[in-house]
């Protein structure tokens, strides 16, 4: 499934997909089905994006993972998909309509060939660290299986981590742990591409008036979709700090957008919705506590999503129009907000106090595809998408671009638009090889 | 309640907002700038509703706000502004156009909103006063008077341009200056004091707390107690206290109190021109203010010409005008205070002189129509704040009988 590239220099994918979130997952699907090659390729050590770290979607509440789970095994089980995680693209260069795609391989230090996904290793394993995954709230082993649902279900080493003790290569039963391998660069040709490099949430502490760095309570709407998450982390809500569950939870919205004052001054479209979303979910989860969404405009554009909104203020939810000026922490890890409720004639200066805040970071681009491709960035720095009548168009012919590498959007819009550029990626390559047969046609025939 | 709306305010007020270049319509209304703000009350004036009645046109609730004038521009708004409307310099956008509007010759609106027009002014007004003081001149021959160069001290300085002419000059000038100034004084009292609140009811301003808010106001006003809370974040708070924002004011304000008084009471206690040593209490007040009002001068100055941080960034030209006429103002009076004392009177002295009675008049004469003109309607705004703020007689009462 995941065979190195290294000697099979026949390998020729009709498309190369750059990210195997939901986007990539979903492009790889509607091409291969169209009986197309695609190499789906992912920098991390499993497919599913940060869609496989959810909870719940809005607007139907329905469970993430049982969305996100049965494509990445159809993306995995798929004849004409082929899968690389653990690889990264360093540049792609066209030439004459074919574009060479160098991948960086990097060493997982233990051969997906044999690795069998056991687990041995990792109950062997005496170094821990903060599981990514998990944001940090649980610990995950030098040598682990990314999370439980991961794809493919292979081991990987952090050599940051790993004390080299020899634990894991003792018990592996089919000596797949090659302490000695090394990161490879493999340069692949194909005659399209998909850029589905998603989002990076930029940093929690962008706004330094909100003194994130000073508590474990302020944390990040992923976290939160950790805590929320039936098989997340501590397995119910609990905060940070100290492990206490939270009787009045925050929502600061526009807390990384919407702000020229931090260089990002677009809204990321989705945290209205999302902490609207685990609001919602919280109130089931702590049934008395107080939760109050902080917000600039309530932004509930899609189908659906008004009578989400007016769901979640029947449902008690306080929603309190203003910008959050400042989050101070106070004594027991609590947190003082700073507010102006404008929407008030008296008393509009306010104090809010909370156990937990929830800031809503913007959208940043996880990848920047100009420095090293033809695909140009607008100036957001999010993909260029020129052509008002092909959105998924890049600067460059033969590269498409799908999902939030092209502007911050909801999982909704990411599937229209990656089913989008799988057809105009099939589109694309059928007039091009019309077109050189027409072209090779005299030739034969002189 | 009826609102009367003037469509054009906003374009108007951004005249008066530094370069031309404030983007105060970008504004969204978070509330950002009120809850970021450290002097901020539950008033309706702090930044983000004051910014709403322009982009309103409400006229008449903006001219009213007495807090445009409690605002300090420590900056914390403008850094901080999501849409980076500049609130700090809306605010002084806006004090500057109620300056224009509390003034019924609209003159201080034209000196604010046009360069050319207030250097036309500056330039008119020093040709008439340099004139005026020479006219004397004129009439004596330098002969009798034992000519220009003749004797010591500064009674021959007040041979060149005598005593009693500036002071008589300089006495018509406050006459006409304080009259100007008593409309605008009443153009804004008037204002504040008829604002309604959301009830419709007017605030209780009783008499009996006039004088301890007109108290309270000076001694602010006095000792910046307020303009010390502004800016308390880490930045400034680093900062020594020798170059904090409200010290660097205060150095100009007591410096020029101190040059004030001291030309006060020579001009009462002293003959004129009569000359006194150097080490006459008065002369060492002069002196002694003037040094310190120039090293508040030179930092505000030094910090606007650098322009690095927030909010000495933007300086609109009325800013810069009132700081430079100060700070000539100043030198002058320094250089004639050692020129005095000087064994040869030289031709450098004599024009040293008679510029800084010039400049001085400028000032005086141009304080309701320059930011001069925030020491009135600051101090005016602290007073009728406080005195709004004290409880109505019956209140008062109430809170006395049960405590």
């Amino acid at each position: 499934m995941t065979t190195s590239a290294n000697g099979n220099n026949t390998y020729r994918p009709d498309a190369i997909i750059v990210g195997a979130g939901i986007a990539g997952m979903q492009s790889a699907l509607d091409l291969a089905d169209q009986g197309l090659q695609v190499l789906l390729v992912e920098r991390e050590s499993s497919i599913g994006g940060h869609m496989i770290a959810l909870a719940k979607v809005f607007p139907t509440l329905d469970c993430a993972s049982c969305i996100t789970a049965p494509k990445m095994s159809a993306s995995a089980h798929h004849d004409n998909i082929r899968i690389m995680v653990n690889t990264e693209v360093q540049a792609i260069r066209t030439v004459r309509g074919t574009h060479h795609v160098k991948l960086l391989r990097k060493a997982t230090y233990v051969n997906f060939d044999k690795c069998i996904g056991c687990r041995l290793c990792e109950y062997a394993c005496d170094s821990e660290y903060p599981d990514p995954f998990e944001a940090g709230l649980g610990a995950r082993r030098a040598i682990a299986v990314p999370f439980t649902n991961a794809i493919p279900q292979k081991a990987v080493l952090n050599p940051e981590l790993c004390t080299t003790c020899g634990s894991c290569a003792r018990v592996c039963p089919t000596d797949a742990i090659e302490y000695d391998q090394q990161s490879e660069v493999v340069e692949i040709e194909t005659d399209a591409v998909v850029v589905a490099s998603g989002f990076a949430l930029n940093s929690l502490n962008i706004k330094p008036q909100y003194n994130a760095l000073q508590s474990k309570n302020i944390i990040s709407a992923l976290t939160m979709e950790r805590l929320l998450a039936p098989h997340g982390p501590y397995g119910r809500v609990l905060r940070p700090s100290d492990g206490k569950i939270p009787s009045s939870v925050a929502f600061v919205q526009c807390a990384g957008s919407r702000d020229v004052s931090i260089g990002v001054p677009y809204c990321s479209r989705v945290c209205c919705m999302y902490a609207i979303k685990q609001a919602m979910l919280l109130s089931g989860a702590l049934p008395i506590a107080d939760i109050t969404i902080y917000y600039m405009d309530i932004r509930a554009f899609g189908k659906g999503y008004e009578q989400f909104y007016q769901n979640a203020k029947a449902m008690g939810i306080n929603f309190v129009r203003g910008k959050v000026a400042r989050i101070d922490p106070i004594e027991d890890g609590d947190l003082n907000l700073h507010v102006e409720t404008t929407e008030d004639a008296e008393n509009i200066l306010q104090e809010h106090h909370h156990d937990l805040v929830v800031l809503a970071q913007g959208m940043v681009p996880e990848w920047n595809p100009s420095l090293s491709t033809p695909v140009a960035v607008a100036s957001d720095g999010f993909v260029a998408t020129p052509m008002l009548t092909a959105p998924t168009s890049t600067t460059a012919n033969g590269i498409f671009v799908a999902g939030v590498a092209s502007g911050p959007k909801d999982i909704v819009d990411t599937i229209a638009e990656a089913g989008a550029a799988a057809m105009q990626v099939s589109q694309y390559l059928y007039q091009k090889r019309a077109a050189q047969e027409h072209v090779a046609g005299p030739v034969l025939v002189g | 309640m009826a609102h009367t709306i003037d469509v054009e305010m906003m374009e108007k007020i951004k005249k008066h907002g530094a370069g031309g270049k404030l983007d105060v319509s970008a504004c969204f209304n978070c509330g950002n700038c009120t809850a970021v703000c450290p002097l901020a009350e539950d008033s309706a004036g702090f930044p983000r509703r004051v910014i709403r009645m322009a982009q309103l046109g409400m006229e008449k609730e903006l001219l009213a706000q007495e807090d445009l004038w409690r605002c300090y521009a420590c900056g914390e708004c403008t850094k901080t502004c999501p849409r980076q409307a500049d609130p700090m310099q809306f605010m002084a956008a806006a004090r500057s156009y109620a300056i224009s509007r509390y003034d019924p010759t609209g003159l201080s609106g034209l000196m604010y909103r046009s360069p050319t027009f207030n250097i036309l002014v500056f330039l008119i007004l020093s040709g008439f006063f340099s004139v005026l003081l020479l006219w004397h001149q004129g009439q004596r021959s330098l002969a009798s008077n034992g000519g220009l160069f003749s004797g010591y001290g500064s009674t021959q300085l007040f041979r060149f341009i005598p005593g009693e002419w500036v002071h008589s000059i300089g006495i018509a000038l406050f006459i006409v200056v304080g009259l100007a100034l008593v409309f605008g004084f009443f153009s804004m009292t008037a204002r504040v004091m008829g604002k309604k609140n959301q009830a419709g009811e007017r605030r209780p301003f009783p008499v009996s707390a006039l004088i301890p808010s007109i108290y309270s106001a000076i001694m602010d006003a006095l000792n910046h107690g307020r303009f010390r809370q502004c800016g308390e974040d880490e930045a400034l708070e680093a900062k020594p206290l020798l170059q904090r924002a409200w010290f660097v004011h205060g150095a100009i304000m007591w410096g020029f109190l101190a040059m004030m008084l001291a030309t006060t009471l020579d001009y009462l206690l002293k003959p004129i021109g009569s000359p006194v040593p150097p080490w006459y209490p008065m002369r060492i007040m002069g002196l002694l203010g003037g040094l310190v009002c120039l090293y508040g001068l030179s930092i505000a100055i030094s910090r606007r010409i650098s322009a690095k941080e927030t909010p000495y960034d933007k300086s609109s030209f009325g800013d810069w005008f009132f700081l430079l006429l100060l700070t000539f103002t100043v030198i002058t009076g320094l250089v004639t205070l050692v020129v005095v004392y000087m064994p040869h009177p030289t031709t450098f002295g004599y024009i040293t002189f008679m510029s800084h009675i010039v400049l001085a008049m400028d000032l005086i004469v141009l304080l309701p129509l320059t930011k001069f003109a925030h020491v009135v309607y600051r101090t005016l705004a602290l007073v009728l704040h406080q005195w709004a703020k004290a409880p109505a007689p019956e209140t008062a009462a109430a809170l006395a009988t049960h405590p």
